[in-house]
């Protein structure tokens, strides 16, 4: 997934990272209780498969993978932050 | 002597800027159907982005002004006209409310500030000036929209939609005319989302220049709800001078700053009373506490609106205080409040939402 953003600054992300990073609570577990990401070490091929992407308000992405997980809303403010993250680390 | 070329009476109109778009108006599209001829008569559509525009006048006499300096004009004809332009631009309609151009959202965090008082007069107010207005009373639990517009008529439905309630030049929807009287709705949080929902897909809003969007208290399902469904071009926030109003009216405008909804600014409503007996005037819950939090927030203050008998009476009796009495100081206030929501509105037509392209 490639975003051009307002001032032409270009982020590339693959479906693999992005499955990983899901910020939904499922994913990442609520109320103290951890989430699946967590638990599991390996995720099957469907799972990180981009289908879909759709814009949420004017504040987010929904993006859907191919196994039908599309409860994350990847913030445009937390898929800038993800690039950093990424960079840095 | 020749009358002017159309390149010299654009160069003067290139003169006038506009304030809040903050280009000149000839770059911004806003003169149309120009013409001069041999005489010298000149003559032009100056097209506004809201028929609410504040500086309507203004422009055109500072047209007027300029055009008529050039050598050799004899006339200057103005047509003033408005075209309100959609929010955003975008790559194809939207699938909800696609008619809709420009959405505002009525928001205030704290109950009973007459958040539904403020929309109800920001509709008729716009309508007013001459746009088509439609009015979506999105507080499903206690709807209060088809009292205050005296709109308590069950929808009819066609092709499987519901046809909105006409009432004062506007169009209505409310839960309170799908379920009316008496009858309470008890919904929990998902189900007031999906009603939301409801009331703008399965709506048949038509063509509307504004959707003015009243919404309940709080920053919960509601707000969330319309934020995630349509491209809001702004939210107006309303509250009441004293620091437990705007507080939480603070709340609620940095909720929408956190999903990118441009705040289009804050209203004190109650803001102050004369006595109809003493003619003093009484702050009752202070004065000057939205005016103080927008500067600290640095979002535009967009008025203050007197706590009159007037605009309870009326909001009782169906009728918004700006149609029934147009010369109070309450309906002047709204007037001149919708007239900054228009202009600040306008800004947003000349942003771009995301471009999505799924390979």
């Amino acid at each position: 997934m490639q975003i051009t953003w307002e001032g032409g600054h270009m982020s590339s992300y693959s479906g693999e990272q992005l499955r990983w990073a899901c910020p939904c609570a499922e994913c990442r577990g609520e109320a103290g209780a951890p989430g699946r990401l967590s638990r599991v070490r390996s995720l099957p091929e469907e799972e990180l498969r981009i289908q879909d992407v759709t814009l949420v308000g004017q504040y987010a992405l929904q993006i859907r993978f191919d196994s039908g997980h599309a409860t994350g809303l990847y913030t445009f403010s937390y898929l800038r932050a993800l690039e950093r993250a990424d960079r840095s680390g | 002597m020749a009358g002017p070329t159309n390149e010299q009476v654009l160069d003067a109109l290139a003169q006038i800027h506009d304030p809040d778009l903050g280009r000149d108006v000839v770059s911004l599209g806003m003169i149309k159907e120009l013409a001069v001829d041999p005489a010298g008569r000149v003559s032009f559509t100056f097209e506004l982005t809201t028929p609410a525009c504040p500086v309507r006048d203004r422009f055109k006499s500072q047209a007027q002004d300029a055009v008529g300096a050039l050598p050799g004009v004899t006339a200057v004809d103005v047509r003033m006209t408005a075209n309100v332009r959609p929010a955003f631009l975008r790559p194809k309609p939207s699938e909800i409310l696609p008619g809709v151009k420009q959405t505002i959202a009525v928001a205030s965090g704290k109950g009973g500030v007459g958040k539904s008082t403020v929309a109800v007069n920001l509709a008729a107010a716009l309508r007013k000036a001459g746009a088509e207005v439609g009015l979506l009373d999105a507080d499903i639990l206690g709807p209060s929209i088809p009292t205050m517009t005296n709109s308590r008529v069950i929808p009819e439905q066609v092709n499987g939609r519901l046809k909105p309630i006409e009432a004062h030049g506007l169009k209505i929807m409310s839960f309170g005319q799908v379920y009316p009287g008496e009858q309470p709705t008890v919904y929990r949080g998902p189900m007031v989302g999906k009603a939301i929902e409801a009331l703008m897909i399965q709506v048949d809003w038509g063509r509307l220049d504004y959707l003015v969007i009243d919404l309940p208290p709080g920053t919960g399902d509601a707000s969330l709800t319309l934020a995630q469904a349509v491209p809001i071009t702004g939210v107006a926030i309303v509250c009441t001078p004293q620091d437990v109003a705007t507080d939480i009216a603070i709340k609620a405008l940095q909720m929408f700053r956190k999903l990118n909804v441009t705040p289009l600014g804050l209203i004190e409503n109650m803001s102050w009373y004369v006595c109809p007996s003493c003619g003093h005037r009484h702050e009752i819950f202070s004065h000057g506490g939205a005016e103080a939090a927008a500067t600290r927030l640095g979002v535009p203050f967009l008025g203050a609106i007197p706590l009159e008998e007037g605009i309870r009476e009326d909001a009782d009796a169906g009728t918004p205080v700006v149609i029934s009495r147009p010369e109070s100081a309450g309906a002047k206030a709204f007037t001149e409040i919708a007239s900054q929501v228009a202009a600040r509105t306008s800004i947003q037509s000349f942003r771009q939402l995301p471009v999505i392209n799924v390979h």
